[in-house]
């Protein structure tokens, strides 16, 4: 009897050890030699990027390891308090990638390793701190912009919205026809956080949050920080996100599926929506019924209405501890953002942020070039870019805050109590 | 899981015989109400079992466009096996390695240290014997997770993140007090004439262990280890926090990875949670009766 | 090795005594080194300030004051709690009425017995991961026809969520305590049974006179699992929750509320802080519980421990 369940056993062992040794799929690749990076698993381009190092380079070879978006964060964390960091790893920048550099963990990136001129000044900073960079952009510029579904809304006979009051009104039209108004994957809480960056940076300018980044907590008792929750809540109320949108979670790409299913008429989400959307639903683009606007003003709001908000990129940064760190800056130096990378993310339906890109933008033919110029021009005109705030604060306040973003879309708090709960944290 | 209530010591004079099932007699009408209702309760049961089952299984075979648009319980009208080829090539056969050497080693370790252990308390009144017993017992109320933060220094500081060991050691250390708890409890069953009969031959600890104690205690062992087993190859926490590369990932996390790498791909990720029960489904079919009889044996007796 | 060879009979106490403490050393090492070695750990780190990339240092009672006033803390505590008690109010009854109905023989009860055992060999994360697309309101079971009443945010509305995620825990436990339950049914002499036919007990008699008070080992044993097991619900509720013990913290059982902590806030203290009252919660739970079993045990020939 017992004979037969070891038998079982050591049958699977040899099965196992036979399909583990014999099919070499693309997740396994020998770490021996050459250097480990972390990235977003939807970063194809920049996947190309480190392929296109390997074909140079096989004997001294970049391992990449792509992660889900929501469990990137801790996995790096803890790789890194364990002291084994990979050598290169993604970051959004800002106070999140502060943290590392404090304490000793990134590695500086002078003048001579890289030549950072080549890069958008306004995105640069989000990954200076004292005046030295410890992280070049890779990837496209990310303001968060509003997409609708041109259809539904043709059908509803609802206009794309300018104003905070024509998206409330669009809200009860579609609401009446059977449509989930706006696509929210509140279960992320991120997207919910959009949501309150644009509502406050409307209504209160960007002078607010400048207070609440930096560290006085008279930023988070300031009055525009009650109206944006007042506001988000007025929505909700509305019905605006449907019923369901907390149990949406982005990485399931639910709430992303709604708008171009046809189910929701908006979505608030960053630029890198669109090669997603593209990706799902190459016909949905391609007809055009994909529509795309900046986040309405609000009518007597203090903020600029070019003003964005979103991820000026994203950043590849070297660990301080890293066992070769000429061939990680080789990297960045010569494969990240390069002439064939550019290219690649303009094909992609992404804008990377280097200098002199009019011409290349002007020259594009493919279909994506009305959206490629919506969004350089979003960010050319912008008075501000305000970098995510889960970023943008140390991690320790980075927590509290989603949990309360989402405590107030769920009205389970105020929106005096959210300013007060954040005066706490910080 | 964990216990503090092993034994039923009524139940400890016939452990192994079978009673034949309780049939009571046949009654008329108020009888087949009864089974009525019961059978209904069962049946009712049986579909919130089945209908999520069933929905997995025919979601993996779903071309992802079909997922969107069709009814879910609907048979997909273009069955398609390439979800399984996406989860096949994105390194399959690496986690299920690392999930069958986890299992396997930290199983035997675990049996292996506590049957001794079990031995030494079930055959020893001696006050420090009681005190070994005591800190199992111990142990059976601390939840792994609440040591998540010590134990990953302590794998830091030895040097063994990442590694297959540093959820071996872990997973083994906390599978020992129920472990010990179930062996204990079998081993006290046994007649002390059947050990002095073999100190009278002469027979050391060691050889009353192997020669005695592990063939006695064969139902319970059999239980720890399907028990243990099915724990380690299901646990999430340790490989989370301990392991990092795709190299080192076990099953359960890969699914977590999966369903990263995946996202809206549903399918995709059905596909990956069958194939990540396939072994232990397989197992199940070819030794049903022996897992099911093993599982509860320890706990029942 | 010089031993004391007075007599034979201490040459065999001191063999003894050496095989036992040999035995006994392997268990007590990994016990003790990857068991007891942390549960000090976690207090001396409760009074720590570690953001898990730089060195420990000491941070007093400040962890202890900012975990024990924070009202999150307690609003955790009290969803263990609660989570506890539901699932046991749950699971306990339909358990039992499998168990029984498993217990009699037939092949339809045996097949069926097979299909309700199939959840307890999916992994937690399996489960989570199919639940949640399951239950997704717009793509999952609620599109079917006839369903709609599922196509509501079951595990996105604050007020469903715990409840959503104590059904889809019974899902996944309710077969191992049928089974206990079914072995244990099995074990009660027929006879007893036939005597009480003898005295025209009706069948719900019987149920209660014989069936329940035949079962109260079987009984304490499954609810000391499940009592002791729910303090550990954490990849369950993890995966179902995606990682936040959401919506808002309407599931951020303490298990969560120190992983949050510790390895999302990067709070390590105050998330080592959390993690003792969750051991002090089980090490109260486990005396409870053995009391109350030590209690029903009174007329049994020997002692458990």
């Amino acid at each position: 009897m017992n004979r037969r369940i070891a038998l079982i056993a050591s049958a699977l062992l040899a099965a196992a050890v036979v399909t583990g040794c014999g099919s070499s799929g693309p997740a396994q690749t020998s770490a021996e030699a050459g250097l480990t990076m972390w990235a977003l698993s939807d970063q194809t381009t920049l996947k190309a990027s480190v392929d296109a190092y390997n074909a140079d380079h096989p004997d001294n070879k970049i391992t990449l390891q792509l992660y889900a978006n929501d469990d990137y964060k801790q996995k790096l964390r803890v790789a890194f308090g364990a002291g084994q960091g990979p050598d290169i790893f993604f970051s959004w920048g800002g106070g999140a990638l502060n943290d590392y550099v404090k304490s000793g963990k990134v590695a500086e990136i002078t003048a001579s390793d890289v030549d950072t001129s080549k890069f958008t000044p306004s995105v640069l900073k989000t990954a200076t701190f004292g005046d030295k960079v410890y992280g070049v952009p890779a990837n496209g510029l990310a303001p968060v912009v509003l997409y609708y579904n041109k259809e539904v809304l043709e059908k509803a006979g609802v206009q794309p919205p300018k104003t905070l009051d024509d998206l409330k009104a669009a809200v009860a039209t579609l609401k009446g026809r059977g449509v989930t108004p706006i696509s929210l994957a509140a279960n992320s809480k991120w997207p919910t956080l959009m949501w309150h960056e644009y509502l406050l940076d409307r209504a209160g300018g960007a002078e607010v949050f400048d207070r609440i980044g930096a560290g006085t907590t008279s930023g988070w008792l300031d009055p525009s920080v009650t109206e944006a929750n007042r506001l988000l809540q007025e929505l909700v109320d509305l019905g605006a996100f449907g019923d369901n949108a907390s149990s949406l979670s982005y990485d399931q790409g639910a709430a992303t599926a709604l708008l171009y299913t046809g189910k929701a008429a908006f979505e608030l989400m960053g630029t890198w929506e669109y090669a997603n959307i593209v990706k799902a639903a190459p016909d949905f683009v391609s007809s055009g019924k994909l529509g795309y606007l900046a986040f309405p003003t609000i009518t007597g709001g203090q903020g600029d209405p070019g003003a964005i908000v979103g991820n000026p990129s994203n950043y590849l940064s070297v660990n301080a501890a890293t066992k070769d760190k000429a061939t990680a800056m080789a990297y960045l130096k010569d494969y990240v953002l390069n002439d064939s990378q550019v290219d690649a993310y303009l094909a992609a339906g992404s804008v990377p942020p280097v200098n002199g890109l009019e011409n290349k933008l002007s020259a594009i033919t493919t279909p994506d070039k009305a959206w490629l110029q919506f969004v350089y021009g979003l960010v050319q005109k912008a008075p501000t870019f305000q970098l995510s705030w889960d970023q943008a604060l140390p991690s320790e306040q980075a927590d509290p805050l989603l949990t309360n973003v989402d405590e107030s879309f769920l009205k389970k708090i105020t929106p005096e109590q959210f300013g007060q709960n954040m005066s706490k944290v910080s | 899981m964990t216990t503090t209530a092993p034994a039923d010591p009524t139940r400890a004079a016939a452990p192994v015989t079978r009673h034949r099932p309780s049939r009571p007699p046949r009654r008329s009408s108020a009888h087949s109400f009864y089974r009525t209702m019961t059978g209904s309760a069962a049946l009712l049961w049986a579909a919130i079992v089945a209908v999520p089952l069933y929905w997995v299984m025919i979601t993996s075979l779903r071309e992802r466009a079909d997922f969107l648009t069709s009814s879910p319980l609907s048979l997909p009208e273009n069955s398609t096996l390439a979800n399984y080829r996406t989860v096949l090539g994105g390194g399959f056969g690496t986690y299920l390695f690392n999930s069958v050497v986890v299992t396997a080693v930290t199983v035997v370790i675990t049996v292996t240290v506590s049957l001794m252990a079990a031995f030494v308390i079930a055959r020893n009144s001696s006050r420090w014997a009681r005190w070994y017993f005591r800190l199992f017992l111990l142990g059976l109320a601390i939840p792994l997770q609440a040591v998540i933060i010590p134990v990953y220094l302590l794998i830091i500081r030895m040097q063994l993140y990442d590694s297959l060991l540093a959820i071996i050691l872990p997973s083994a250390a906390f599978a020992i007090p129920i472990t010990v708890m179930i062996l204990v409890s079998f081993l006290r069953d046994v007649p002390d004439s059947l050990f002095e009969a073999m100190q009278m031959d002469g027979a050391g600890e060691w050889k009353q262990l192997f020669n005695l104690a592990l063939p006695l205690t064969r139902p319970a062992i059999v239980t720890v280890v399907v028990y243990n087993g099915l724990q380690v190859w299901n646990g999430f926490l340790f490989p989370l926090i301990l392991t990092q590369s795709n190299e080192q990932a076990v099953l359960p996390l890969a699914l977590t990875l999966f369903r990263g790498q995946f996202g809206i791909d549903v399918p995709a990720t059905m596909a990956a949670v069958v194939l990540s029960t396939l072994p232990i489904l397989i197992l199940f079919i070819v030794a049903r009766r022996q897992l099911i009889a093993g599982l509860t044996a320890g706990f029942s007796k | 090795m010089t031993v004391p060879r007075t007599s034979y009979q201490d040459a065999r106490a001191w063999r003894r005594r050496s095989a036992g403490a040999a035995m006994a050393a392997p268990a007590l090492l990994l016990f003790g080194l990857f068991g007891v070695v942390p549960l000090l750990g976690v207090m001396v780190l409760s009074f720590a300030d570690w953001d898990g990339l730089g060195e420990p240092g000491w941070a007093g009672q400040a962890n202890w004051a900012a975990v024990l006033t924070d009202p999150g803390t307690w609003d955790a505590l009290a969803l263990t709690i609660k989570v506890m008690v539901v699932s046991w109010l749950v699971q306990t009854p339909i358990a039992l009425a499998l168990g029984l109905f498993q217990a009699a023989t037939g092949r339809l009860r045996a097949m069926l017995a097979i299909l309700w055992f199939l959840p307890l060999l999916l992994s937690a994360v399996a489960i989570g991961l199919a639940w949640q697309a399951l239950l997704d309101p717009t793509f999952g079971l609620g599109a079917t026809p006839g369903l709609g009443w599922l196509a509501r945010p079951l595990l996105g509305d604050p007020d469903l969520a715990l409840y959503t995620v104590i059904f889809v825990i019974a899902w996944q436990f309710i077969p191992f305590h049928a089974l206990l339950y079914q072995a244990g049914i099995r074990q009660i002499p027929v006879s007893l049974y036939e005597a009480a036919a003898i005295d025209g007990a009706s069948r719900t008699d019987r149920f209660w006179r014989i069936t329940l008070p035949q079962l109260r080992y079987t009984i304490v044993t499954s609810t000391t699992l499940m009592l002791v097991g729910s303090l550990t619900y954490f990849d369950l509720i993890f995966v179902l929750s995606g990682g936040t013990g959401g919506p808002g913290t309407a599931t951020r059982v303490l298990p969560l509320a120190m992983y949050i902590t510790g390895f999302q806030a990067h709070d390590m203290g105050r998330a080592s802080a959390i993690a003792t009252i969750l051991v002090l919660t089980g090490l109260a739970l486990s005396l409870v519980t053995t009391k109350w079993s030590g209690f029903t045990r009174m007329n049994s020939q020997q002692e458990g421990s």
